[in-house]
């Protein structure tokens, strides 16, 4: 057991080691050290699964300690910078002023192709209206376009929208939730109101109601199931 | 920061814990290990029915354990050693000393890898 304990503390290590290498490419929407974590532990809890001549403290253990060292690593994480730079990386800038940094796509491995596919999944065609790219440390891009390229937001066209705040679902498939309608302060006889003027009777006729905080409301009755 | 100890602790006693194991599974083969030698020494004596009797009582020893044994170690492992200790002592009922010896010997070698192979060793790390 001792050896199992060792071994899982030695290959988790390892492995993270070897992600980091790979680069941020590798890594998905994960840090490096959740990313070992959800590939191995699977497998650990697989194998006593299956095979019922190894004992299952042979499963658990190492899982236990998996778990452990991750909070370990998570929380040290959290509080020092180093080394959270140490464990997942940094972010590495691919694009600044609209100019690509060569040297930092070969560092990552990063082709231009991959970049104009995560450009354009963005909504970005010209590299050259990209004032940074940034490669973060969980392998996603972060684009933010100059200035002038962003579209432009209410405040920037000095317009005040009414604040509506949340909608809350009241019906939800035929099924009144109470708690809604009692956190947005309406009662039963709202409802039927609400009901009426859509032309319903019950609350199974309607598939989706919602209700903001300026009282507005989303009507959605349900079809008829051929 | 509470986290971070509960999880040192955690480790610390999964350490403590498996590192207690590998030394009482010493301790428990090594007094299985003196029985099976005895028993020999008896055999190899002429006095069949002691060298049963220190059998026996190894055999014993070994099921009062069967729970932690089943619990920490690979079954098959177990299951090996337990058919060794039913072959031994039908060796010993019948007398056959060459026979015998053999199986006993083999009993004793499959108790020590048993322990080698708990031990916190570079060989076994690796």
């Amino acid at each position: 057991m001792v050896i199992a304990f060792v071994r899982t503390v030695i290959l988790y290590l390892f492995i993270i080691a070897g992600i980091r290498l790979m680069g941020k490419r590798q890594v998905g929407e994960l840090e490096p050290s959740e990313l070992v974590l959800a590939l191995i532990i699977a497998d650990l809890a697989a194998v006593p699964m299956q095979d019922f001549g190894i004992p299952l403290l042979s499963g658990i253990i190492p899982i236990l300690t998996l778990l452990c060292i991750t909070m370990i690593i998570s929380v040290l994480s959290m509080k020092s910078v180093k080394f959270r730079v140490l464990i997942c990386g940094r972010p590495s800038i691919i694009v600044e002023n609209g100019k690509l940094h060569q040297r930092e796509m070969a560092k990552n491995r990063f082709t231009v192709d991959e970049l104009m596919e995560e450009l354009r999944m963005k909504g970005i065609t010209d590299i050259s209206t990209v004032k940074y790219a940034i490669l973060e440390t969980n392998g996603q891009i972060s684009v933010l376009p100059f200035s002038d390229q962003k579209p432009p937001i209410a405040k920037d066209m000095a317009v005040v929208p009414e604040e509506a705040g949340l909608p809350l679902v009241i019906i939800n498939d035929g099924r009144v939730l109470d708690h809604n309608l009692k956190t947005r302060g309406y009662d039963q006889v709202w409802l039927s109101k609400q009901l009426k003027s859509h032309g319903v009777k019950k609350p199974e006729e309607v598939y989706l109601l919602t209700a903001d905080e300026l009282g507005r409301t989303y009507f959605a009755p349900k079809e008829a199931v051929k | 920061m509470k986290q971070i100890w509960i999880a040192v602790g955690l480790l610390l006693a999964i350490l403590a814990g498996t590192l207690a194991h590998s030394f009482y599974l010493s301790g428990f083969t090594g007094e299985l290990t003196a029985l099976l030698e005895q028993a020999e020494e008896r055999a190899e004596a002429g006095d069949w029915a002691a060298a049963s009797e220190y059998n026996r009582k190894a055999h014993q020893v070994w099921d009062e354990k069967e729970i932690y044994l089943y619990l920490l170690l690979r079954h098959q492992d177990a299951d090996e050693i337990y058919m060794s200790f039913c072959e031994v002592a039908e060796f010993l009922e019948c007398e056959e000393g060459g026979e015998y010896s053999a199986a006993n010997a083999k009993l004793i070698a499959q108790l020590k890898l048993l322990t080698e192979a708990e031990q916190l060793t570079l060989k076994n790390i690796l």
